[in-house]
């Protein structure tokens, strides 16, 4: 953790903290957790851990400031800490390659997609789900903080202890993998309906 | 249109479509960069079919991949235990 903040609280100020900025966000964080673990059950150990610590190092925590960033910021870390490691995917991703390929000048980044908004319209099932799980969880990740609980990006870097251009980098490149999987899949749909 | 570009970092800078876009798409665009990149649209095809599969997965995402409700026996079993330590 960054400055250790205090915060003095009654052992009845905790509970309320707990109860009303910390719980209302269970849902978001069961997501989250499920997303990093792809497992339920570890999902429920994770983010039981995380809440203990929240209430643990509940003095770091500034009253009124963004409660949702903060336990996303612990899952994360426990995450890292005791889940990543006996996780069943090594991290393919070569980070220091595919960012510094992405920040640089010549890469010559363009609008391209094959991929047809039709296709996207037929997804109705699993397959947006199920291709965000595949991808590497450092990419599934950001799109989850981004696109679904709205995270901004100093909230993001924050929460993932990264400089901003990284959050940044790999947002876009995570937007681009996430295209190529549903191109597969939408071209494998189109393989069934000639 | 002959506007100054809101995306640009300092005036006269060259924006590429990709990088409004992706500002955009990160929500990190503000309402006059966000008006300007509509009127963008009007007149750039690839911005306009990029933008609208984006919002499309976005939508997606959004409906689709939050499902996961927290187990009922979870909020119970975390109130316990703070209640054990408090």
């Amino acid at each position: 953790m960054e400055e250790t903040h205090r915060e003095k609280y009654t052992e009845k100020e905790k509970v309320e903290v707990f109860n009303n900025e910390f719980l209302p966000h269970i849902n978001s964080m069961y997501n989250f957790g499920y997303r990093l673990t792809l497992d339920e059950d570890d999902a429920k150990d994770l983010v039981q851990d995380t809440y203990l610590k929240a209430f643990r190092f509940i003095e770091s925590f500034q009253r009124g400031t963004n409660a949702k960033a903060w336990l996303f910021r612990i899952l994360k870390n426990s995450f890292i800490n005791d889940y990543r490691k006996k996780s069943k995917e090594p991290s393919k991703v070569d980070y220091q390659e595919v960012e510094s390929y992405y920040n640089s000048d010549d890469v010559d980044r363009q609008i391209t997609t094959d991929l047809r908004i039709e296709s996207l319209q037929d997804m109705i099932g699993d397959e947006i789900s199920n291709a965000l799980n595949s991808l590497d969880v450092d990419f599934r990740t950001v799109i989850i903080l981004c696109d679904l609980e709205g995270f901004k990006y100093d909230e993001m870097a924050k929460i993932l202890d990264i400089p901003i251009g990284t959050v940044r980098s790999r947002l876009h490149r995570a937007r681009n993998l996430l295209k190529d999987k549903l191109s597969v899949y939408a071209k494998k749909m189109g393989y069934k309906n000639p | 249109m002959s506007r100054p570009n809101p995306f640009a970092k300092s005036p006269g800078k060259k924006v590429t479509c990709l990088e409004m876009l992706e500002a955009i798409l990160d929500g990190d665009a503000t309402e006059e960069q966000q008006e300007y990149f509509r009127e963008h649209m009007d007149e750039c095809i690839p911005c306009y079919k990029s933008h609208a599969i984006e919002m499309q997965i976005k939508q997606l995402i959004k409906s689709k991949c939050c499902g996961k409700h927290v187990p009922p026996d979870l909020v119970e079993r975390i109130r316990n235990q703070v209640n054990s330590i408090s």
